[in-house]
């Protein structure tokens, strides 16, 4: 330390001393003070702004968000004509599909093995590879079964969180399961559907 | 006339070894959970080393362990010297050294048997946590009747911070362990819901503040300027801070509930003084930063100045983050992920650890009269611990922040990218594996410090005696010897400090938490919302043993992404018979506020069992003792009265019956896993009634009872 800083500190200090700690009588940094004031400032506005103000509440804010994602769905929707729920034929004509087919597995050994079990043979959920349906056995109400689930009964429903087309080819993968009688099948339940 | 004494130099002794001890255990439990995280199955399939369990014992060991005891050492050795006294009363000191150290034991017998009132930082059941209000009491006392033998009639700015630690804390901690008990280790809170929430959050926030921010402040002003033989930069500076610190920093408990069911107003007045607290935290930082000017070519020597320098840099780091989390936007992105507990460890490992050490270097070789055994080892310390602390914090940065934009991303038609939640768990696992190494080589830097501290002790000399110290009595107050400007005055009269510094906490803690006790807590009465039933309570009670809290929500914040994910967002009323409440603060795994009805009974059997049959790469523990242990359904009578008490709607007969009731409930869903193949008798085990709590868990909005 230079001669001159001893002698400012002479002349700051506040003539305090504990225990041999001396304090010096230095302003607040002006940096700091500026900031201190900005601060307290900010957040009198802050709270002004959302509680006076027109800030919207969080409840508010959902719903705008949700309004506007309706719309941004409605938009889309429109642009791409709209995808329409697959009829009977055509989730056959998929079942068929070995690209659709192979697609659906890999949705299923992620969403649907933990309780269908790895080839559909049933375990916390029913043996999907039986002839017997809850919810009958046609494609179409398959493709309903899994979109809405039985949330009663436990079946997710899968609507929300797949794509359409994923659902399709889950579909598509039930349907290549018929008739395949995997070791350790779950006891049929439901109605015998003797064609589909 | 000058009065002889010897400082009480046994006691800071006592309490930094402790400190030094524990630390090391609170460190270890540190890497072994972090490392459960990265691979399940260091969870070792028993009760007592499950990470549910575990991960409070090493929250506890950490604040009141480590910090605690360390905060401890540098009170006594500070004060004794800044009022130069001896302590009031050795028997006192040592009440409250061995009574502490009891405490924590228990703690550590207690919190892996699954003794815990499932509030973060406040599991302590009853028994501990009232011992740990009577040791409060004990160290208050002595600490306020030094105050009045004292030599020096000015308080110097470090008193001031011990002050506000010791009447806060007081505040803080007895308020939020009222609780009544049901046997001698279980008990309930009186709050429920949203009060308990904001209660604990005021509470879980000044702890922060007043047991790992303003007792190291105290011990900074001590130490550092100590260390580095350089007088304090600002008085005023020190006022400034002190003040709007303690003012402040009590109302900002609400920004660890933005988006939740806690009333608007509460959670902007929360952010509001949250943004205002950067100021009053960075003037602490400041002033012992400059405080150094003139010293800095000591600090490239002097491995004690380099971890306060440090110590103070994360402290600006972490009071600067803060407020930054605590913008509603921000939060949003940031609440539940790693970026907090990240935050919260900016804070333990880069200030509160580094300062215990910077005063652990400073301090030995000056309490066992010897110099220290190895600077260059605790330059070494330094180094790898500040390695270890910048892995750590940047690991879960990017951990945070890649999980946090997972879990909101959607696509254009408004679908969940990632909804399988465990997706979003498997890409973090390996920062999991970073962040343990970081812990891991700070842990290491540890070790080198009780190797260097040992040998240092070692080498004492034979035979050293407390410091003698000796100083002129204290002459009776007179507004001539108190000083001129008003503050001045006022460091000379204690009781009036004191009294000024409770009524700076009690303005917020009022103004936050008394309309809690006059608008029914924040929740309507509503009869749609039923209370548990016995099975369910009794459920819900293992949830908390299980600490599936310390990885679990059940709080669905009003956020577009979080209700696709979880569904409707969570209501208040949906808590208010929850004593305590478990909103949670930290989704490891999934919300678990509507996860009742969404998978069977079955799934949830299974998947307790062992999580991966039925979600390949869960990190989730398995709880299979859950089907071997009984029910004790006789307690849940007692449970009911009690909840009863509490202001929760049951009838006399439920509780008159809840044993039957309890059995039957259990018998239905007992029945039901067995007609699936699940072993028979399994209706008396604890299991059931957690899925019997699980299923219960959204009910009362599926069934409309909320709107
Ligand atoms: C959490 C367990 C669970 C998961 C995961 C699950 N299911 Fe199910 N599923 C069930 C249950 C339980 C039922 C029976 C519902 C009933 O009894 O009405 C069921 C029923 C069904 C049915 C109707 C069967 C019938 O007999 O009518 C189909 C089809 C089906 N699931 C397909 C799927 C597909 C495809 C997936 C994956 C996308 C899936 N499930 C995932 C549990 C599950
Ligand atoms: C170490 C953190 C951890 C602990 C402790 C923990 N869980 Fe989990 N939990 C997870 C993770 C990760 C998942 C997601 C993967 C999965 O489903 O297994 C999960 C999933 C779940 C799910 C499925 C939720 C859904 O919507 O799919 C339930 C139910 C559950 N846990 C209950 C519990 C219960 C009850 C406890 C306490 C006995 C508990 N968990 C303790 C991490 C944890």
């Amino acid at each position: 330390m230079s001669a001159k800083e001893k002698r400012i500190e002479e002349v700051k200090s506040t003539g305090h001393v504990y225990d041999g700690i001396e304090e010096l009588d230095h302003p607040p940094p002006p940096w700091f003070v500026a900031m201190f004031y900005l601060t307290v400032a900010i957040g009198l506005a802050y709270y002004a702004y959302y509680e006076i103000g027109p800030g919207p509440t969080q409840g508010q804010e959902l719903q705008a968000e949700r309004r506007k994602e309706e719309l941004a769905e409605l938009t889309s929707l429109a642009a791409s004509g709209g995808s329409k729920i697959p009829s009977e034929d055509e989730l056959q004509a998929m079942g068929k599909d070995p690209g659709r087919r192979s697609a659906g597995a890999a949705v299923f050994s992620t969403k649907c093995a933990s309780c269908h079990g790895n080839r559909g043979e049933g375990g916390i959920g029913p043996n999907l590879t039986d002839r017997h349906w809850i919810h009958g056995g046609r494609l179409t109400d398959v493709f309903n079964v899994i979109t809405q689930g039985v949330p009663v009964k436990g079946m997710p429903p899968w609507g929300a969180l797949l794509k359409q087309e994923e659902v399709e080819g889950v579909t598509a993968f039930v349907a290549s399961l018929a008739g395949t009688n995997p070791p350790g099948g779950k006891a049929p339940q439901g109605e015998l559907v003797e064609k589909r | 006339m000058s009065d002889k004494f010897r400082y009480d130099d046994d006691i800071s002794k006592k309490f930094l070894l402790a400190t030094l001890l524990w630390g090391a255990v609170a460190l270890l439990l540190g890497v072994l959970i972090a490392t459960q995280l990265a691979d399940w199955r260091l969870n070792l399939g028993l009760p007592w080393t499950s990470f549910g369990r575990l991960r409070p014992l090493h929250t506890n060991a950490a604040i009141f362990a480590f910090a605690g005891n360390g905060v401890f050492a540098a009170i006594y050795y500070s004060s004794q010297r800044l009022l130069k006294t001896r302590m009031y009363s050795d028997l006192l000191s040592r009440v409250h050294f061995w009574g502490w150290q009891a405490v924590i034991v228990a703690a550590a017998v207690t919190l892996p048997l699954g003794l815990t009132v499932g509030k973060e930082y406040a599991e302590l059941e009853w028994p501990i946590a009232w011992a740990v209000n009577g040791l409060w009491v004990v160290f208050a006392v002595n600490f306020f009747q030094t105050l009045r033998v004292r030599r020096e009639r000015h308080l110097y700015v470090a008193i001031w911070f011990y002050i506000a630690t010791i009447v806060t804390v007081a505040v803080l901690h007895v308020m939020n362990t009222i609780q009544i008990p049901v046997s001698f280790w279980k008990s309930y809170p009186v709050y429920a819901g949203v009060q308990d929430a904001l209660i604990q959050w005021w509470y879980g926030h000044n702890a922060v503040a007043f047991v790992l921010t303003t007792p190291f402040l105290g011990l900074m002003y001590y130490f550092l300027p100590k260390a580095a033989e350089r007088p304090v930069y600002s008085y005023r500076l020190s006022i400034v801070h002190f003040w709007s610190l303690v003012f402040i920093y009590i109302w900002a408990g609400p920004h660890h509930l933005l988006y939740t069911a806690l009333p608007d107003w509460a959670q902007t007045v929360g952010v509001a003084f949250s943004l205002m607290l950067i100021a009053p935290s960075w003037g602490g930082m400041i002033n012992g930063l400059l405080t150094l000017r003139g010293a800095w070519d000591r600090v490239r020597k002097e491995p004690v100045l380099k971890f306060f320098v440090a110590a103070l840099t994360f402290y600006g780091m972490a009071t600067f983050e803060g407020p930054l989390l605590s913008i509603k936007s921000v939060s949003a992105l940031g609440h539940y992920t790693d970026w907090i507990v990240g935050h919260v460890h900016g804070g333990a490992l880069g200030w509160n650890g580094f300062m215990i050490f910077g005063m652990a270097y400073w301090l030995v070789p000056r309490l066992w009269k010897t110099p220290l055994y190895s600077t260059g080892m605790a330059n070494a310390h330094f180094w790898i611990g500040f390695l270890g602390t910048v892995t750590y914090l940047v690991s879960l940065w990017v951990a945070g922040i890649t999980q946090g934009l997972m879990w909101g991303a959607t696509d254009i038609a408004g679908k969940l990218v990632y909804p399988d939640f465990v997706e979003t768990v498997l890409r973090i696992v390996p920062l999991y594996w970073v962040r343990m190494a970081g812990g891991l080589l700070y842990f290491s830097g540890y070790l080198l410090m009780l190797v260097n501290l040992v040998l240092t002790v070692r080498r004492a000399p034979a035979g050293v005696q407390d410091e003698a110290a000796s100083a002129p009595p204290l002459v009776p107050a007179t507004v001539g010897n108190l000083g001129g400007r008003p503050h001045r005055m006022l460091e000379g009269l204690p009781g009036l400090f004191t009294v000024l510094t409770l009524l700076a906490i009690l303005v917020g803690t009022v103004l936050e938490i008394a309309p809690t006790f006059f608008s029914g807590g924040f929740a309507p009465e509503t009869p749609g919302v039923k209370p548990y039933t016995g099975l369910q309570l009794h459920g819900r009670d293992l949830y908390v043993r299980e600490g599936c809290y310390t990885c679990h929500s059940q709080m669905i914040r009003a956020l577009p992404a979080e209700v696709k994910r979880y569904g409707e967002y969570s209501r208040a009323e949906e808590s208010m018979y929850d004593h305590p409440f478990q909103w949670g603060s930290k989704r490891t795994g999934p919300d678990l506020a509507r996860v009742g009805g969404k998978y069977p009974d079955l799934w949830h059997y299974r998947h307790m069992m062992e999580p991966r049959d039925l979600v390949p790469g869960s990190i989730m523990p398995s709880y299979s003792w859950l089907a071997k242990d009984k029910t004790d359904f006789e307690i849940i009578a007692r449970k009911l009265a009690v909840m009863k008490k509490l202001g929760v709607p049951y009838a006399d007969d439920d509780v008159r019956l809840a044993v039957e009731d309890a059995r039957r409930e259990a018998r239905r869903i007992g029945r039901g896993l067995e007609a699936q193949g699940v072993k028979p008798g399994i209706e008396d085990m604890e299991i059931v009634a957690l899925i019997a709590y699980l299923q219960r868990l959204g009910e009362d909005f599926r069934k409309g009872g909320v709107k």
